[in-house]
């Protein structure tokens, strides 16, 4: 920008012969290269940590997924593309470790996700045109004080099978953690309710962006409350949606503590994450090769499914 | 995106709108609003009751052990008290917060000057490979967590550092979510400023140090904020990079205590849980706003 222009003027063209113009620029390059470094300085802290805390373990991990790996004992052989092979068959144990807990982590994507958008959605509309909005803000986003070991701990206790407030309260015996579907019913209730106030806020500050004299307008042409939210403020939330589809489908992929506090990913392995199929063959099996493997696949995972849905909005807008 | 958006509203609220809002504000009495603050406090009371079945439980009295009650009989603090007399070797309760609190502070400030400084660069200066770096950046929003958790583990592993405050903040300050942040910011401050203070003779420093530091002080302690939150509330990474009770942090020391075994012990449960959220609750309490807004432009931004 125009920084450089005015703290380095430079060689102006046309000034003296070529012997002088040589001399102006090579002493201008000099100080050229002396201001980018100065300007490198204040990227530095930023790319110290991204080249020792994601840089090197992307690539030690990359190195890690190819051989099998102990973290007892350490490296024990190059195995090529053998962990990831074994993980793509779904055959064998790893393979049906692999392909059984990404389709348990899908059920709960699935089930999350919507819920995780329509609901914000709504909640911000009515909102928007109802009185006292710091009053709603406050209850819908409240929860979101509550670490996910924090709310799984209170959600194991409302829905345990004995004492737990939800049986006592509608005098039912429901195995609300350790039966299906209810499992899953519950890892999603506690995951909606403790999270869905962060999309609430995002979605809020769409529908506040939406013009009001658009909102008046398709009131005058006499569009009911329904018609205007799918009509008028929907389409003007696209942008915001989107983001909020990714992000929640992101952190829904990550489904990790629920599992492990609420259901211990039972009953048997039914609500089994890939997060912590990665976290035992990891930590319990200490079988670093496969579970890294793992976590790379489950990375390649993301990130097309956030590409697609982001082309998915861009070419509907 | 967010261009085209708030150009657009700022012609509409023009004159038109402000003269015809006192019959819009007759029309707000009409019953189909009170219609929708009804289903809003059937909504808001749902989401209201799993917090009061906590607080009566973490605050039910010793006799009284968890009966799936709403309204308890009487209040008490036994289950705190109960809480601090666990044996401090294996539950050391205190020590967790401590701990939380300690290692969420010194990444949000870290991550806050990291961000701060990385963002002045590349929004303000102007050097080669600038847009290289700004690829950079963005690329580094691409990788998940949960792909470098365990190749970052054997590392820790191999520099000695596992089961260190070092383990515990370092791997934080390397979330460029906070440069975008920054960066839409600076980019929007006018460049005469920037240009006057260098006819004064600013360095680059001053100029980050004396008028983008401060004007974008407001939004840096919204980022600081944020990473505060991030990281108090993270489990997964504290979980596997620390191993003794002294050092663990609250939400970990709250999986050990609900898989261990306290695990029916409800009463102490949520008397754990009451406690691990007070800062959380402080800074939501103090910088709601300041949080909402910081959501908002976030999500809104993309």
């Amino acid at each position: 920008m125009s920084l450089l222009e005015q703290v380095g003027p430079g060689a102006a063209p046309g000034s003296g012969g070529p012997a002088v113009v040589a001399r102006v620029a090579r002493a201008s390059s000099r100080r050229r290269l002396r201001q980018d470094l100065a300007s490198y300085l204040f990227l530095s802290p930023y790319l110290l940590a991204f080249l020792v805390f994601t840089v090197v373990p992307v690539g030690f991990g990359i190195y890690v997924s190819l051989h099998k790996w102990s973290e007892v004992s350490g490296d024990q052989g190059f195995v090529g593309l053998g962990n990831y092979a074994a993980l793509l068959s779904g055959k064998g144990y790893y393979g049906s470790e692999f392909f059984e807990s990404m389709a348990n982590t899908l059920i709960f994507v699935v089930i999350s996700v919507p819920f995780l958008w329509a609901i914000p959605t709504i909640l911000a509309y009515l909102v928007s045109r109802a009185p006292a909005k710091p009053l709603w803000r406050m209850l819908f986003f409240y929860p979101a004080v509550f670490s996910a070991t924090a709310f799984s701990t209170v959600w194991s206790y409302l829905l345990a099978t004995n004492g737990g407030s939800v049986n006592t309260l509608f005098h039912v015996n429901v195995q609300w953690l350790t039966s299906l579907p209810e499992a899953w019913i519950s890892l999603d209730v506690a995951t909606i309710w403790a999270t869905m106030g962060f999309n609430f806020i995002i979605m809020y500050a769409g529908v506040t962006q939406v013009p009001k004299s658009t909102m008046e307008a398709a009131e005058l042409d006499g569009a009911g409350a329904w018609a205007r939210l799918r009509r008028v403020v929907l389409p003007q939330l696209r942008p915001v949606s989107v983001v909020v589809v990714v992000i929640s489908t992101i952190a829904s992929f990550n489904l990790f503590a629920q599992s492990l506090i609420m259901t211990g990913g039972g009953p048997g392995t039914s609500t089994t994450t890939i997060s912590m199929a990665i976290y035992q063959e990891a930590f319990n099996s200490f079988n670093a090769g496969t579970a890294t493997a793992m976590a790379f696949l489950l990375a390649i995972v993301l990130a097309v499914i956030a590409l697609a849905q982001y082309r998915f909005a861009l070419r509907r807008s | 995106m967010a261009t085209d958006l708030s150009t657009a509203p700022a012609r509409d609220e023009g004159s038109p709108a402000r003269v015809a809002s006192p019959t819009i504000h007759r029309r707000r009495l009409r019953p189909s609003k009170v219609a929708l603050v009804g289903s809003l406090a059937v909504v808001g009371l749902v989401m209201l009751f799993p917090a009061l079945w906590v607080l009566t439980t973490a605050f039910a009295p010793r006799t009284e052990q968890a009966s799936g009650a709403i309204i308890p009989a009487a209040l008490s603090l036994y289950n705190f008290h109960f809480l601090f007399s666990l044996p401090a070797n294996e539950y050391p309760v205190l020590r967790w917060l401590e701990n939380s609190i300690g290692v969420s502070a010194v990444a949000a400030v870290a991550v806050a000057t990291i961000d701060s400084l990385a963002a002045f660069a590349l929004a303000r200066l102007n050097f080669r490979g600038q847009k290289v770096m700004f690829y950079i950046v963005i690329s580094s929003l691409m990788v998940p967590f949960i792909a470098i958790l365990l190749p970052l583990y054997l590392e820790f592993s191999k520099l000695g550092l596992l089961n260190t405050y070092g383990a515990l903040i370092l791997p934080y300050t390397s979330n460029a979510f906070g440069i975008f942040l920054l960066y839409q910011f600076f980019r929007a401050v006018p460049q005469e400023l920037q240009d006057a203070a260098v006819a004064d003779g600013a360095t680059r420093f001053d100029l980050w140090r004396k008028i983008f530091l401060p004007l974008s002080l407001s939004i840096t302690v919204t980022l600081a904020l944020l990473t505060f939150m991030n990281v108090y509330n993270d489990f997964f990474w504290p979980l596997v990079s620390t191993s003794s009770a002294s050092m663990r942090t609250i939400t970990v020391g709250i999986e050990l205590t609900t898989v261990g075994q306290y695990t029916t012990n409800y009463t102490a449960l949520m008397a754990l849980t009451v406690f691990s959220v007070i800062p959380m609750l402080l800074a939501f309490v103090f910088a709601q706003r300041r949080l909402v807004e910081g959501i908002s432009f976030a999500g809104i931004t993309g």
